[in-house]
């Protein structure tokens, strides 16, 4: 009871835990299921990374943003591509595809990001749909409906990782980058300013807080962590097509959002570990005909989640509080 | 003593409603001006106006000496308005240069009918745009002339003599010479006229309350408008936000500077709410404040970006006679800052102990001004409350 108070007042000492915990899985005795159970726990949490990344947007800023699979669909063509065509390092790939993906943000939200809810919904929705046309018809660039196959595998000193564990160890050390980048910047002027403006634009604006600048600012570095998902995915896949970029895909992450909380960094992390090994636990428990309902299962899960915990599994305020309490205890009053 | 804001002939209308009509007023250096009027006066219309959010009609607000929206001429608002419509013709002008630039092919092919009826209408509401002097209206309006130039001279560059008016023996050079002229000299005329000094003065401003805020100038809202969900420390912190410089690499890199102002802010913000009462608060969410809490801490974030004028729009609303009375001693605490306090209110008590000049609004207009005893004993002031006979219908 003691240490668990101890962890509370200390998140740091609890979060090091579970990173410890995570490097840990891959060695724990699974038999021969190891390598699918990795698997599974790499998409969720390359769908963690994605999750936090589209957060900032209807999360942090208010701004509800349909298109969020564009950037992961950019960052992924635009690593397959430079590793195929440019034999690129992940390294250099990541911040490439990043800055790749931001630049896109900036393109579609500068004279977007003026439009007011449910518009700014429908041009990010056209966007991501945009993105998926240009793939599958400019064919001398991507291939296509052929999609692109053969995309070497990360090296990393000269050794090429093609293990489940390694691949793991990557996505959670990425995870670490962008759970890093979204907390300082949450806890900074410019988190401040997206938190206004989720509040109240009218508010915030006469507080000082450049609309514009920030909705835009926001907009570019969720899409830039969109498009290092994608590279990541890109390199763990060595295969990538058009298809795997759907709008269905951008639903999926909001959904995770919600579920989880929106706003709150950790409630969106949570609803990434819940929902993506939920549909493999229903793969394992369903009959097979039943199999290919499993999305339904999701719909009830939301609906039921809407009837009785609106806000999500840690709601933006739950959290927001907890931020308080511990600056609380920063400043000792 | 210089005046820190003026507003000169203020007018505001909505379509065809007028909220303010010609308003002039002035409140000096550590001033507590009232305004006061019945509902519907005007009072938060013009409030807005000040904090940048509605962009007056006419009339002229000066800040510090500095205009916060564009000061110009009748005579100059009229040439910009001539401006627009001759940029308007210049279209119809161009129109058919653009449709016969795809001669020979038919002169009348639906897709450039469509296209130009769609090039028109973007230039009509150029126009209109042009016409309330609004920037983007502005910028785009140089793009377009800018191409009606280009186009002009390729169309010359290109036309061959053997092209001839659909349906006739006419070569089309004998038009396209003094059409593609005149476009060009007209396009010109125009650009010049848009580069004066005047004009891009009227256009170059930028009114967004956001620089307003930066400028000096911080505001309450009548219906409380707090970040509900953040906490009260975090509020007063956003109020800082305008004289703050952090940016996204100072956030991600965690820079000495950003530290540095972080814990700055975070005294600033302490401090702040130490100074209207709310310091043992600081931990809570906005939203779980007691109402007249929640109107304190407005004025804390209002107070938080150091600004030279306050606008406290009702401040006591809502209020019970103690809460209002500890309101009037924060506000004067305020003016003991020297910060010049601009304030609606309808609690009278509050505002008879509070101004040192009111103003008194009614449709729109003023209908008086002075120091509270005079305002108190003011005939139109009681009838514009009271009512008075039929007479005193809004004309």
């Amino acid at each position: 009871m003691m240490d668990l108070k101890k962890m509370q007042k200390n998140p740091r000492f609890f979060f090091l835990g579970l990173v410890f915990l995570a490097l840990l899985l891959p060695w724990l005795p699974m038999g021969g299921s190891t390598n699918y159970v990795i698997r599974v726990l790499t998409t969720a949490v390359l769908y963690m990374v994605l999750a936090l990344g589209l957060n900032i947007v209807p999360g942090f800023t208010g701004l509800l943003d349909l298109g969020y699979v564009g950037f992961y669909g950019i960052g992924a063509y635009t690593s397959g591509l430079l590793a195929i065509h440019y034999n690129m390092g992940l390294w250099l790939i990541l911040p490439l595809a990043a800055l790749n993906g931001a630049l896109w943000g900036i393109l579609l939200g500068a004279p977007t990001l003026r439009l007011t809810g449910d518009y700014f919904a429908i041009v990010t929705f056209g966007f991501s749909e945009l993105v998926v046309l240009v793939i599958r018809n400019e064919l001398w660039l991507t291939r296509g409906p052929m999609g692109l196959p053969g995309i070497p595998p990360p090296t990393l000193f000269g050794h090429p990782l093609t293990r489940d564990w390694e691949f793991f160890y990557l996505i959670l050390f990425i995870l670490l980058i962008v759970l890093a980048v979204v907390t300082r910047l949450q806890d900074s002027r410019v988190g401040r300013a997206w938190f206004a403006i989720r509040e109240d634009e009218i508010a915030a604006q006469c507080c000082g807080v450049n609309l514009i600048r920030y909705k835009v600012t926001a907009f570019a570095i969720s899409a830039s962590i969109g498009a290092m998902a994608g590279a990541f995915y890109a390199k763990w896949f060595k295969f990538i097509h058009p298809d795997m970029f759907k709008f269905w895909e951008s639903i999926l992450i909001l959904c995770l959002i919600v579920f989880g909380g929106m706003g709150s960094i950790a409630g969106t992390m949570l609803g990434a570990l819940i929902l993506i090994p939920l549909s493999e636990v229903l793969r394992a428990v369903l009959p097979q005909s039943l199999f290919s309902a499993r999305y339904l299962i999701y719909g009830l899960v939301l609906v039921l989640m809407m009837r009785w915990r609106p806000e999500g599994l840690i709601p933006f305020e739950r959290a927001q509080a907890r931020k308080a309490w511990q600056a609380k205890e920063r400043l000792g009053s | 003593m210089k005046p820190v804001l003026t507003v000169t002939r203020l007018s505001k209308s909505f379509g065809g409603l007028s909220a303010l009509k010609e308003i002039t007023l002035a409140a000096h250096p550590g001033q507590i001006v009232g305004i006061i009027g019945p509902n519907g006066a005007g009072k938060t219309t013009l409030f807005n106006c000040l904090a940048g959010l509605y962009s007056p009609t006419r009339g002229q607000i000066r800040f510090q000496d500095r205009a916060v929206v564009p000061e110009f001429s009748e005579a100059r608002a009229h040439h910009i308005r001539r401006c627009a419509v001759l940029f308007m013709a210049l279209g119809l002008v161009w129109l058919p240069l653009f449709w016969s630039f795809f001669l020979p092919a038919a002169f009348f092919k639906v897709e450039l009918v469509l296209l130009g009826i769609f090039i028109l209408a973007m230039r009509f509401s150029l126009m209109r745009g042009l016409m309330r002097f609004q920037m983007w209206a502005w910028g785009l309006m140089v793009l377009f002339l800018l191409s009606d130039l280009f186009f002009a001279v390729w169309w010359l560059i290109r036309l061959s003599p053997s092209v001839h008016l659909t349906g006739t023996h006419i070569p089309l050079r004998c038009l396209a010479w003094p059409w593609a002229i005149g476009a060009g000299v007209f396009s010109i005329y125009l650009m010049i006229q848009l580069f004066t000094r005047q004009v891009r003065q009227i256009y170059g401003f930028r009114q967004s309350p956001d620089a307003i805020c930066q400028m000096g100038m911080a505001r309450t809202f009548q219906n409380i408008r707090l970040f509900f969900n953040l906490s009260v420390l975090d509020n007063v912190k956003i109020g800082c936000h305008a004289r703050m410089k952090a940016g996204v690499w100072g956030a991600l890199f965690k820079t000495r500077a950003q530290r540095e102002e972080e814990a700055g802010v975070e005294r600033e913000a302490m401090e702040c709410l130490r100074f209207v009462g709310l310091e043992k608060r600081a931990f809570n969410l906005a939203g779980a404040l007691a109402y007249g809490e929640q109107r304190r801490l407005e004025i804390a974030r209002a107070m938080a970006s150091r600004p030279k004028v306050l606008l406290l729009d009702e401040p006591a609303a809502g209020m019970n006679p103690r809460e209002s009375s500890q309101l009037i001693r924060l506000i004067l605490d305020i003016r003991e800052k020297g910060i010049t306090v601009l304030i609606i209110e309808h609690d009278m008590r509050v505002m008879m102990s509070l101004a040192d000049y009111i103003y008194a609004l009614d449709y729109g207009r003023l209908i008086a001004e002075g120091i509270p005893d005079e305002i108190r004993n003011n005939a139109q002031v009681i009838e514009a409350y009271l009512g008075g006979g039929p007479s005193h219908a809004p004309t």
